[in-house]
């Protein structure tokens, strides 16, 4: 985006003046004057409309939650946090859009967003680092730019403690990786195949499926059956990732192979349903059930604040919380939204989270990961992996 | 080897088959009244809840089909009277104020249901072992379902008093009018029985996929093409439509990959419009 | 001129008032915008609807993305490519129109659902071709336009482009070529009987819109620095659709006012009115069901009384016409036509040799009609010749063989019903007179001839331009399809049934202006005709058709005596 590349100069001064000559300069001295004590406005972006929009809600609460938490204890640097959600769910250009609105007509002092990685790059181009934007949720890492920080899990995250256990434990050889085609799933397998070869296993089979289009599965998984691997690797997401599993398991492949999914969390869980669950695995930095005393503090806390209709906590809804608790303590400790004092005093930042502390390293988090076992739809974890690093680190 | 072969062949099968019976409804409303119902997904997805819903209630699964009938001969009367009866001779317009309808009903779902993914258990579950293959039970009593809907379409179009009523009414309405057939209510009944049939299908594909408010955007294109290269107006144009398409796609995604599949669908299909647009089994 | 002075300082003042936010906000619809019109082009004026349109947009904001990022270090070459970009899409445009619409009629809305096909086609190329698209994450870091810096700059090259655009689209519409679309929408058969090439006509208009598309797509990518698969999806083509319907498709201002009004209200409103896509959802139900004028047919009123009224009244003598023509000489020679099984024409052989009037008579199904479309070149013979003044023309379309100085008028009076009467009676004198460039140019509205002076004397409802075609009565409907046949100037005029459903009154009227054509022309007039007393009063020669095949020929008296007629006539009709 052309505008934002520079810095406002003579001609936008003039603009502004302008505008204000015709429409009287009072508004604005008033807005200055009530700057000092006004809220922490944080632009929320979440998926409102469109299919990812089932997370929408839960993104919602979880943020809610953490930014009435945080203002019952003084809020940010004495300012009460004002969340402004805001819909992510359409096509990056509009996202965008909506970020040079809440930049220029809400004065928000910073981002935190939940979308996919293209939204993310339409919106790193518009902020431009003028403001710090927390990109929560699971991505393919590697996102280094100015003021920008990432707390999802990363391919090296999922890839890493999960394929070492089903080698170690399930004794798995082989390997079979079935994505859906775009960055995400390519960059995880790619992370995902060193680990097979690291734990000397074999990968027989990588195809992909297009992204967006209507697919189904039963080609797919006939080609499996035939191929015999011991673990399924999906790096399918949403509609798909139910399908396949759904299909999988109406060929009854799941009895003899075990599935390894990267973007599992408690709602596609419920599309893919109890009789369709068996011998599938989750590799993810959250899940309602983990079983740590901070999940159980905070889930008390989600359900007294959202009752018994409260969204479905999972992975993505969570990082939210996380968002917003990483927005307070970077701006605590970088005492404002300066862009190089936050990236400072990003190093080694801790916040809290709905399962317990995160470290912030080179603007990326090391994460605690949880291995889960589905069984029905609930997720039972039966293991924990802490500190696993984010493999990938940002000049600070 | 041997049964990779047989199974994908079978997959073949299948695809044609849930296609031919998922274009049914749109087949009929297009090729007898020129009405394209974009929101024909929208109906897939309304017997896709009521298969969900009967289930959540704990009925047994057959209850979906007459409540999906009802709520589908409803919806589609309130529809035909509302939305398609002023626009039958403008078939752009009823084109974009369906696609409103769609979009209407996609949000009532979304609004009732959530914007999440319900999940429909299998009502026959397991698999059965026959040509050394094993096939899952519920989509081979699916194959043998959409080929005796198709079937006794057919005959009843063909053989049945209201069946030669419609074919008097497609062929010359005015004349039909004069015969002292209802065209008005006749052409009513058509749309409905569109819809009912859009709905049967949700029915039945429930329990394969994810029921979601969205789901109704795969079927609608879909089943367009399938019409587009078997020609309207027949029930053997359907189906060699649904062989052709479905049979593509299943074919190349068996033999190569899905990315494939999906291309050599939107090529065939946009051949097929550009080439002979009045498919391969045109009527008259 | 007073109403695009008024745009012009609308669009000036707008940043200033509304503030930056939404001076970059309107810079984005406004691109959009350019593409909607493309959609009301299509759509509103030459009545076949574009459902993949961000095709264009798309496509041409891709390529300008390419060129941005390759000529990083020249930005202003990148600037240049721009309109080579926009060209290209319309081009592209052009060619999908022309190789899609080639048949007449039905396939239109075929044509839609290929274009629809065609934008997800490329949407999941976009999506899948990662090394050249940047895949489902997009097209990144494209740099900016050279020389603009903040909002409002951008504003004002987008707000500038929307209104080329607009000044492109409003310019056609006032030109021949945009009363020729709107003949089109409404009637395409007559547009083709009286010379013109209706394939074109669509491709042209489709190249149009794939062009003003392409000018929106060329500038998004400096302007947003980011392309994605979805800027070629069926998203932004239905959305784009629904813009242009609910501001108004047929006016060329409504697509702007609906995809600014819409676009950006729904930006608005989206996130903070719950339900909000519902409201839409039902809100555009109502007005394709109730307003297919749309929010423009609401101010259209207003807007036109600020337009004025600036053509004035000084008509322009058209020259004479572009073909020499053949004398008028219309021979089938065993012309046989079969469908199916059905045998329509049977080695029929007519001869009309010389000027005059000449009636073809028959029993129903004798093929009168049949004969009458394979000589205007709308059926195709099986087998057999037809030459029209020595010339072969079996083979042409009916455009050309209007060239060649044949005119028709159909038993149903058949007339542009929503044109004035002046524009139908214009679209007559373009046939053959104009070249394609000139149909650019708005003064042809004003052509005349002396002929068209001497119908309007004779007729003055026919000087009676403002009023629309479809206020007319039949009568009068019949009397300005003829005249415009006659306007074309043929040699060889076909009249099927010309008094069908006349009063006495005008059935006098038709039979003198039958005479005086035939005089005036002096060409020769052939007309099916079932009513015995009008043959007998105009007829020179009879020609009997029976079964598809020439029965008996000669004066009235002769064949009225012949004893096959009569067993044929006293048998009864098929």
């Amino acid at each position: 985006m052309v505008s934002m590349r520079q810095g406002p100069n003579r001609r936008t001064f003039l603009g502004a003046a302008a505008a204000g000559a015709a429409f009287g300069a009072l508004p604005g001295l008033a807005r200055r004057a009530a700057a000092a004590n006004r809220e922490f406005k944080i632009g929320l972006f979440i998926p409102l409309s469109g299919p990812a929009s089932l997370f929408g809600p839960t993104d919602r609460a979880c943020a809610e939650l953490a930014a009435e938490e945080i203002n019952k204890s003084g809020g940010i640097l004495g300012r009460s946090i004002k969340l402004i959600p805001t819909d992510a769910g359409g096509p990056p250009a509009e996202t965008a859009k909506s970020a040079v609105r809440l930049m220029l007509e809400e004065n928000v002092d910073l981002f935190i967003g939940s979308h996919d990685s293209a939204t993310r790059e339409a919106l790193v181009a518009t902020v431009k680092g003028k403001i710090p934007y927390i990109y929560t949720p699971v991505y393919e890492g590697g996102e280094c730019a100015f003021n920008v920080y990432c707390l999802g899990e990363t391919p090296n995250q999922q890839a890493h403690p999960s394929i070492g256990w089903l080698a170690a434990e399930r004794k798995a050889k082989t390997y079979y990786l079935i994505g859906d085609d775009y960055v995400w799933p390519r960059k995880t397998n790619a992370e995902t195949k060193k680990y097979i070869a690291a734990n000397g296993g074999k990968t027989i089979g990588e195809e992909y499926v297009p992204y967006g289009a209507p697919n189904k599965f039963e080609e797919v998984v006939t080609r499996i059956k035939s191929a015999k691997p011991d673990v399924v690797v999906s790096t399918l997401v949403g509609a798909d990732n139910v399908n396949f599993n759904r299909t999988f398991a109406g060929f009854g492949l799941d009895k003899n192979i075990a599935r390894l999914a990267f973007l599992l969390e408690e709602n596609t869980l419920l599309g893919i349903g109890a009789d369709n669950s068996r011998n599938l695995y989750s590799c993810m930095g959250y899940f309602a059930n983990v079983p740590s005393p901070a999940n159980t503090k905070f889930k008390a806390a989600y359900h007294a604040k959202l009752g018994p209709k409260a969204p479905q906590l999972s992975t993505i809804g969570v990082d939210c919380y996380a968002g917003v608790n990483c927005a307070h303590a970077l701006v605590a400790k970088a005492g404002g939204t300066n862009g190089k004092k936050c990236m400072a005093a990003s190093e080694g930042l801790t916040f809290k989270t709905a399962a317990g502390p995160a470290t912030m390293r080179g603007r990326q988090v090391d994460k605690t990961m949880f291995l889960a076992d589905c069984k029905g739809t609930q997720f039972e974890v039966i293991k924990t992996f802490a500190n696993v690093p984010s493999g990938s680190a940002c000049k600070t | 080897m041997d049964a990779l072969i047989v199974t994908q062949a079978i997959n073949v099968v299948y695809a044609v088959s849930t296609l031919a019976v998922l274009t049914l409804g749109l087949a009929v409303i297009f090729g007898l009244l020129g009405v394209l119902n974009i929101a024909h997904g929208e109906f897939v997805m309304i017997g896709a809840y009521c298969a969900y819903l009967t289930q959540s209630w704990n009925w047994p699964y057959l209850v979906a089909l007459p409540l999906t009938l009802a709520l589908c001969a409803l919806l589609g009367a309130a529809v035909e009277r509302i939305m398609i009866r002023p626009l039958y001779r403008r078939p752009f317009d009823t084109l974009v104020a369906t696609w409103g309808l769609s979009l209407l009903l996609r949000k009532i779902a979304e609004a009732i249901f959530g914007p999440g993914f319900h999940s429909v258990t299998i009502p026959l579950p397991g698999t059965v072992q026959f040509l050394g293959i094993e096939y899952p039970i519920y989509r081979v009593v699916l194959i043998a379902v959409s080929f005796a809907v198709a079937a006794v379409l057919m005959i009843w179009y063909g053989r049945s008093r209201t069946g030669s009523r419609i074919r008097a009414m497609v062929s010359n309405p005015e004349l039909a009018q004069a015969q002292g057939i209802s065209v008005r209510r006749l052409a009513a009944a058509t749309f409905i029985a569109g819809t009912c049939l859009a709905g049967l299908g949700g029915v039945m594909v429930a329990p394969l996929v994810p029921v979601q408010p969205f789901m109704g955007l795969d079927y609608v294109l879909r089943a367009f093409f399938v019409l587009v290269v078997g020609g309207l107006g027949s029930v053997p144009g359907l189906l060699s439509g649904a062989a052709a398409i479905g049979g593509v796609d299943s074919a190349i995604s068996a033999a190569s990959n899905a990315t494939d599949g999906y291309f050599a669908v939107l090529v065939l299909a946009i051949l097929f419009l550009w080439l002979k647009p009045r498919g391969l089994i045109a009527r008259g | 001129m007073r109403a695009a002075s008024l745009v012009v300082v609308i669009a000036l003042a707008l940043p200033l008032v509304l503030g930056q936010f939404w001076a970059y906000q309107l810079g984005l619809y406004a691109l959009y915008a350019s593409a909607a019109i493309g959609i009301g082009l299509c759509w509103g004026q030459s009545g076949f609807l574009p459902l993949g349109q961000a095709l264009f947009f798309g496509l041409s904001a891709y390529l300008s993305g390419f060129a941005f990022i390759a000529f990083q270090q020249h930005s202003f070459i990148a600037v240049l490519t721009m309109p080579v970009i926009a060209f290209v899409s319309g081009l592209f445009a052009y060619g999908i129109g022309f190789v899609v619409l080639r048949r007449p009629g039905e396939n239109t809305a075929y044509f839609s659902m290929i274009t629809l096909a065609l934008s997800l086609l490329a949407f999941q190329i976009a999506t899948s071709w990662n090394s050249v698209t940047g895949g489902f994450d997009g097209l990144k870091g494209i740099p900016g336009l050279p020389g603009l810096s903040d909002l409002s700059d951008v504003y004002y090259v987008s707000a500038a482009v929307l209104l080329i655009v607009l000044g492109l689209a409003s310019w056609l519409y006032h030109a021949p070529l945009g009363v020729l679309w709107r003949a089109l929408a409404q009637n395409e058969r007559r547009l083709a009987l009286l010379g013109f090439d209706v394939r074109m006509l669509k491709a042209v208009a489709f190249a149009v819109s794939g062009f003003m598309a392409g000018v929106g797509g060329a500038v998004y990518a400096p302007q947003q620095g980011i392309v994605t698969p979805q800027l070629v999806g069926f998203g932004l083509s239905a959305d784009l659709v629904i813009w242009a319907a609910i501001g108004g498709r047929a006016s060329l201002i409504g697509p702007v006012i609906g995809t600014l009004l819409v676009g950006s209200l729904s930006a608005e409103l989206r996130d903070s009115v719950p339900f909000w896509e519902v409201l839409m959802a039902l809100f555009f139900i109502v007005i394709v069901l109730a307003f297919p004028q749309g929010i423009a047919g609401l101010i259209e009123p207003a807007w036109q009384r600020l337009e004025g009224r600036p053509r004035g009244p000084a008509p322009v003598l058209a020259p004479k016409g572009l073909t020499d023509r053949p004398a008028a000489r219309l021979a089938l020679s065993d012309v046989s036509v079969h469908l199916g099984e059905v045998t329509i024409l049977d080695h029929l052989s007519l001869d009309f040799d010389r000027a005059g009037i000449f009636c073809v008579i028959g029993p129903n199904g004798a093929g009168k009609t049949s004969m009458f479309n394979v000589v205007s070149g709308e059926l195709a013979a099986s087998s057999g010749r037809v030459d029209l003044g020595g010339m072969e023309i079996g083979a042409l379309a009916p455009h050309r063989i209007s060239h060649l100085g044949l005119a028709r008028k159909l038993q149903i009076p058949s007339v542009f019903p929503h044109l004035s009467i002046a524009d139908n009676l214009a679209i007559a004198l373009w046939s053959g007179r104009a070249t394609k460039l000139q149909l650019l140019d708005p003064r042809l509205r004003r052509w005349t001839s002396p002929m068209l002076e001497e119908l309007k004397s004779r007729y003055p409802f026919l000087a009676s331009g403002g009023r629309k075609a479809a206020e007319l009565s039949h009568g009068e409907q019949q009397i300005l399809e003829l005249a415009m046949a006659l306007l074309t100037e043929p040699r060889v005029l076909l009249l099927d049934e010309p008094c069908a459903g006349l009063s006495p009154e005008e059935t006098g009227a038709v039979v003198d202006i039958v005479r005086w054509a035939a005089r005036r022309l002096r060409g020769s007039v052939i007309i099916v005709e079932h009513d015995m007393s009008l043959v007998k009063e105009l007829a020179e020669l009879v020609y009997v058709l029976h079964n598809g095949t020439l029965l008996a020929r000669g004066s009235v008296a002769a064949v009225q005596a012949s004893p096959a007629v009569r067993a044929v006539y006293v048998g009864g009709t098929k």
